[in-house]
């Protein structure tokens, strides 16, 4: 076991100094780590390292906040298990409490769900430097309240994580790519929409300027008979992408390899309904965006020569909350509207949220957005 | 009557809902209880709401005059989730049972709270599309309390609880006001509010309006019935399973004190023997017919005494409404019993149940076992005959030590049931000073006169 | 459920009483199947609402009167005896309650009198034939009537077909397999008597000699059911001795008359006749049910185009009686029709017994929801096994517009041994 009690002690020795604290780990999401404004001091917890139980025939994993999703990720494949939501960014470092705090669920959560659906215990450290548990480590437990989900999207607002557990499943044995060239918006839309309802299962299921693609996973010898029924009724030309090609496809889309350089990313909740409406308030921007989650998520690729307020004026139009994820090319000109929120567009949890807040954050010692 | 207690009356009745505010001593005393009868209060009145400015309105008068309300769908709380709370109001939710909108490309239905678990995939079943979680009282207990309890089902243990399946809501906080938590949408931006309501007993107030998750309808159920001569045999069959790399739907064993009580109720007709593992594979064509070749082999291998198998809707409704209705059919077997609800890391489960087993027999309490083997969550159910002078102490006796049990081995004292008022006094077990002060610091800022459901899950502090 | 019922001091009824109350856990699994729940959407007008009212009544701790009205809804359907997971025998409790209520509670002069009428009325073929006759005459004043006296008169039937009395022994056709003894019943033998004819051809195609004890009368469920209990023990008396004891079985063909004679033992509990009482009882069988025991001999020749049936389960068939496959068993046998499943089946039309004179606008509810899940079934016949059903479906087909014969089970087998099944005026 590893010790956390001087890390602990540090990290409640912060809070109670103050005057504001922004925990950060892996820095791949600088738009959230990025300590803004003279009063908050960035708290590194990637210290906080190592997986602390893991037994496979358990399906469960807990390690500490700071541990690297790819440390994570390699332990369980080396048991055939994996982290189902699929968590983003993890070559390029990010850690599990990062993924938590951005609740940044990934391409391939389609299947089994998302960040929130695997988190099960959390131990981290309140506003008021109290250490504190919520959850536990076994796969069901409906035993007080669900803390491990408030963390979820918390952006280090609510408290600071110390270990998290999760539950985990068998991977897919075996998976394949097909990427559907579809002639127009609409004709791509009808055919996320008739896929998502299944009968074939997909694991992934995303939207971005090549069309549509789709990642149907497990046992190697059903594969070929799923994928040549996913295809029944599809008016396209499909592409097959196996093996290598395979991973490659959805590593971009982890890695966000396919946002131009100089851009914001910004991912925000929505609906297949809200395409049409977000393509069209993006258009004059030339902003990208990439669908996911059966265009339950955008990934929206905001030029960094662009005012974030004009997106912030977008998502409002939709109902819809983004987060500012990356701030590579921030311009602190243009974003004064906004004023540096990490959250922007329709603002969420009204009063419900604020209330929550200063329960486990009463002085105010952590960033509200 | 106390001047209190008319003039909370006369300020319901101003609401003028005629013969939707029960006051009589006979409504009373039948909304005193839920699916716990060991637990009876009388409310003050009962308010059948029919409309979201329904509840506002009462939960304000309630809030205005500080009387505690209790939010009540179905009434089939195990851990007496919706008991009344003497001298208050309940809420009655169960008229407010639309399903506002399927909307099937986005897979999600908007329902009112006393929407029956059964009637969302009702609505749904024309699109092809089912709401997952499925509490054995899915016949009839409602969403909100779904919600309120994060109930789970035999078929958590692919597709997750309640909340997994929850998104967004309105809610009706506990001074009235009307606040809107999550979305349409299953990607939440920033913290989840939505999976922080759930699972909070009615503490943080009423769910108006709930949108769920739909999953589509698999194409292929195959439900296997395994036999094995001892409980710890059946469990480590499961354990087996789960280490080849498979994900069953569901996973349940029955013991033979349980598989006779479905027998005398819905004459099931189980293959008898010591224990019985129910698996429940589903899913495309290809996939189940690729998982069912393997299961049968682990199954063959790991000892069973008889394996069958069927796909026929028929047959399988009728093995899940035997195990769905073990519980209250042990009302065959004893006059009395307490249902538990624990959960052990499922690579203790084995341990557990001998422990179980050990005992019942030392405290000459039978003890009949029916649980979900997939997750570890037990479902202890503890026969005793209330006549008899000390039973009733020494059943809860029993109940209390399976659930330290439960603890001690990394587990919890309640997997899908709830703390309610039933094992509120070993939310400690579980929980630091540090933790269970964190969990009323949020329950006060919600409601600082801790009127919402007052007295479930944890003590409360501002009132004697 | 713990309970402190006061059983020794309360008769001997009070023991079935208090063992269904133990038994119910208050699962609420009851709740979906009951029709005064599915309607009212109150626990107090639930099964297990009932069970706690009448637990409290009769531990002293709630009065009568209060819970009275909700005891008064029940349409003693027992849909929840199906429903229930714990075997709470719910039967045994209302019944008994009701007697018990009979003995202690007030009734207002009108109330009483309009009970009397129905009491003294349905259970006598005569004075029910000519009742109706007179009914008709009054029905342009219903209106001026109290509610339930306005239903009375409206359920009553246009035309009333002649009398056609019943043989003796009706003898079985080539060789004998069984003899039975047969219910003639009595609002049955005058609204519609074509049943018990069409149940003594079939049995005798099916080598049954069937014998009509002359000296037997009304089988007492109506007054069993509603809490006359003394009342009902002189017409179960006389069929006691009515009813031959050499006979395979007793054979009734309405739903609510083959449970009353059922329950003849639990009436006469801790009485002389409790034996001779639970013999009766033990030995009395639906038509359907003996008939599917026994095996049709002679299979109807299939029709080339069967007809689309929705078979209704009548409650005193279903839930009293456990009997549902059996009539869809002999209707599938009959070759000539397909039959189709209404959606909930377990839910009571509102007819029960005298509950659609007693509370006419729940059972209107009731009588249309049945009707338009019969209709959305797109079946042309609709066939149970109870003539109150019979009444209260069609006419509730018929105020939403729809002339779809309604019959009897034997009546449907009846006419596709002769091949009238689809001649429009012999469905009719």
């Amino acid at each position: 076991m590893i010790d956390t009690t001087d890390h602990v002690e540090a990290i409640a020795e912060a809070i109670r100094v103050g005057p504001r604290v922004l925990p950060v780990a892996g820095g791949t999401k600088p738009g959230l780590s990025r300590a803004s404004g003279p009063d908050v001091v960035a708290l590194d917890v990637s210290g906080l390292r190592g997986i602390i139980e893991y037994d496979p025939a358990e399906l469960t994993l807990t390690a500490l906040a700071g541990t690297p999703v790819a440390e994570v990720a390699q332990a369980l494949a080396d048991h055939d298990q994996y982290l189902p939501f699929d968590p983003p960014l993890a070559a390029a470092g990010a850690t599990l409490g990062g993924v938590v705090a951005a609740a940044t669920s990934g391409a391939n959560a389609l299947r089994h769900g998302g960040v929130r659906d695997f988190v099960i215990g959390v131990r981290f450290v309140d506003g008021t430097g109290r250490l504190v548990s919520g959850g536990g480590k076994i796969v069901k437990n409906a035993a007080g309240f669900d803390l491990p989900k408030l963390m979820v999207g918390s952006l280090g607002g609510l408290g600071v994580m110390v270990q998290l557990s999760f539950k985990v499943f068998p991977r897919p044995r075996a998976t394949t790519t097909l990427a559907f060239d579809l002639p127009s918006r609409e004709a791509q839309l009808e055919t996320m929409a008739r896929l998502n309802r299944g009968p074939v299962q997909v694991d992934a299921l995303d939207l971005d300027r090549s069309g549509v693609l789709v990642r149907l996973g497990g046992d190697p010898d059903a594969l070929a008979a799923r994928a040549r029924r996913l295809c029944e009724g599809v008016e396209a030309d499909v592409q097959h992408f196996e093996g290598a090609a395979d991973a490659a496809v959805w590593r971009d889309a982890a890695e966000l390899s396919w946002v131009p350089a100089g851009s914001r990313v910004v991912r925000t909740g929505l609906t297949l309904r809200d395409v049409p409406g977000l393509d069209a308030a993006l258009a004059p921007f030339a902003a990208t965006v990439r669908y996911s989650l059966a265009a339950n998520l955008a990934w929206i690729a905001w030029p960094g020569t662009r005012d974030l307020a004009d997106l912030d004026a977008a998502l409002r139009s939709l109902g819809r909350t983004g987060v500012v994820l990356t701030g590579t090319g921030t311009n602190a000109a243009t974003d004064a509207r906004t004023g540096g929120s990490r959250l922007i567009g329709a603002p969420t949890g009204g009063s419900f949220g604020s209330r929550i807040r200063s329960a486990l954050d009463p002085h105010a010692r952590f960033l509200e957005s | 009557m106390h001047d209190m207690e008319e003039r909370v009356i006369g300020a319901l009745a101003q609401l003028e809902l005629g013969d939707r505010l029960l006051t009589s001593p006979a409504a009373m005393a039948s909304f005193g209880s839920d699916a716990l009868t060991a637990f009876h209060q009388r409310p003050l009145a009962v308010v059948l709401a029919e409309s979201v400015d329904d509840v506002v309105r009462a939960v304000r008068i309630c809030h205005r005059e500080r009387v505690p309300f209790v939010a009540r769908g179905s009434g089939t709380s195990l851990s007496g989730g919706s008991l009344p709370v003497e001298g208050g109001i309940v809420i009655a939710l169960n008229r407010l049972n639309r399903v506002l909108s399927v909307d099937p490309d986005a897979r999600t239905a908007t329902v009112q709270p006393g929407v029956i678990n059964l009637d969302v995939s009702r609505a749904a079943a024309s699109h092809g599309l089912a709401y997952a979680p499925d509490p054995s009282s899915q016949s009839i207990c409602s969403i909100g309390g779904n919600v309120a309890f994060n109930s789970g089902g035999a078929h958590c243990l692919k597709h997750g609880m309640t909340s997994n399946h929850v998104i967004g809501m309105t809610v009706v906080l506990p001074d009235g006001e009307l606040v809107t938590l999550g979305s349409d949408s299953t990607e939440p931006a920033g913290p989840d509010w939505v999976g922080m309501f759930c699972g909070s007993e009615g503490l943080f107030g009423i769910a108006v309006e709930v949108t769920l998750r739909l999953v589509p309808v698999p194409e292929a159920v195959r439900t296997s019935l395994a036999v094995y001569d001892s409980l710890q045999a059946a469990g480590d069959a499961v354990a087996q399973i789960v280490s080849a790399g498979l994900l069953p739907v569901a996973m349940e064993i029955m013991d033979a004190l349980a598989i006779e009580a479905a027998e005398a109720s819905v004459k099931p007709n189980y293959p008898s023997g010591a224990a019985l593992l129910i698996v429940e594979l589903e899913g495309e064509r290809e996939v189940v017919d690729g998982d069912a070749a393997r299961l049968d082999e682990l199954l063959r291998a790991s000892g069973a005494s008889e394996t069958t198998a069927t796909e026929d809707p028929d047959a399988r409704g009728l093995i899940w409404k035997g195990r769905k209705s073990a519980f209250s059919a042990v009302g065959w077997l004893a006059p009395d019993y307490i249902v538990q609800d624990g959960v052990v890391p499922r690579t203790r489960l084995g341990e557990a149940l001998a422990e179980i087993d050990r005992m019942s027999a030392e405290a000459g309490i039978r003890v009949a076992n029916v649980f979900h083997a997939g997750d570890g969550n037990l479902h202890p159910l503890i026969l005793f005959d209330g006549r008899e002078p000390g039973a009733v102490e020494r059943a809860e006796h029993l109940a209390g030590e399976i659930l330290r049990l439960c603890v001690s081995l990394g587990g919890s004292i309640t997997g899908e049931h709830g703390i309610g008022v039933e094992k509120r006094a070993y939310l400690s077990l579980m929980f630091s000073p540090d933790d269970l002060a964190l969990m009323g610091d949020v329950r006060r800022s919600i409601d600082p006169l801790e009127l919402a459901n007052r007295g479930k899950m944890l003590v409360p502090e501002t009132v004697s | 459920m713990q309970h402190a019922i006061p059983v020794a001091s309360l008769g001997p009824q009070a023991q079935p009483m208090a063992d269904a109350i133990g038994s119910c856990v208050h699962c609420g699994f009851c709740l979906p199947t009951c029709p005064t729940y599915v309607t009212m959407g109150e626990e107090m007008d639930s099964p297990r609402g009932r069970i706690f009212l009448m637990k409290e009544v009769l531990e002293g701790e709630l009065e009568l009167e209060v819970a009275l009205p909700f005891i008064d809804n029940c349409l003693g359907c027992q849909a929840c005896q199906t429903a229930c997971p714990s075997g709470v025998n719910y039967g045994e409790l209302i019944t008994p309650f009701r007697a018990y209520a009979e003995e202690h509670r007030h009734r207002d002069p009108m109330d009483r009198a309009q009970r009397e009428l129905v009491l003294r009325t349905l259970p006598h073929p005569r004075r029910f034939r000519l009742a109706a006759r007179l009914g008709r005459l009054g029905r342009p004043f219903a209106g001026l009537l109290p509610a339930s006296m306005g239903s009375m008169l409206r359920l009553l039937p246009d035309r009333v077909p002649p009398a056609q009395p019943l043989p003796p022994v009706f003898p079985a056709q080539g060789e004998r397999r069984a003899r039975v003894a047969l219910l003639a019943g009595c609002a049955q033998q005058v609204l519609a008597p074509d049943i018990n004819w069409a149940t003594l051809r079939v049995l005798a195609r099916n080598g049954v000699e069937t014998v009509i004890p002359a000296q037997q009368g009304c089988c007492g469920a109506l007054a069993m059911h509603t809490g006359a209990a003394e009342r009902a023990k002189p017409q179960a008396r006389r069929n006691l001795a009515a009813f031959p004891a050499d006979v395979d079985a007793v054979i009734t063909n309405a739903a609510g008359c083959g449970s009353g004679m059922r329950e003849y033992g639990l009436l006469f509990k801790g009485e002389p006749e409790e034996q001779a009482a639970q013999r009766l009882s033990d030995r009395t069988m639906d038509v359907s049910a003996f008939l599917d025991a026994l095996g049709l001999r002679e299979l109807p020749s299939v029709a080339p185009d069967p007809i689309p049936v929705a078979y209704h389960d009548a409650c005193h068939l279903a839930h009293a009686q456990g009997v549902r496959s059996a009539p869809r068993k002999l209707l599938e046998a009959s070759g000539a029709v397909r039959l189709v499943e209404p959606a909930e089946w377990e839910l009571c039309c509102g007819s029960a017994g005298t509950y659609n004179i007693e509370k006419p606008a729940i059972a209107h509810q009731l009588g249309e929801r049945k009707a338009r899940n019969l209709l959305a079934t797109g079946a042309q016949l609709i066939a149970t096994g109870n003539i109150g059903c019979m009444t209260q479906v069609q006419q509730h087909l018929a105020a939403l517009g729809h002339d779809i014969p309604v019959l009897h089970t034997l009546q449907v087998l009846d006419r596709a041994y002769a091949g009238t099944l689809h001649t429009k005026e012999h469905t009719a």
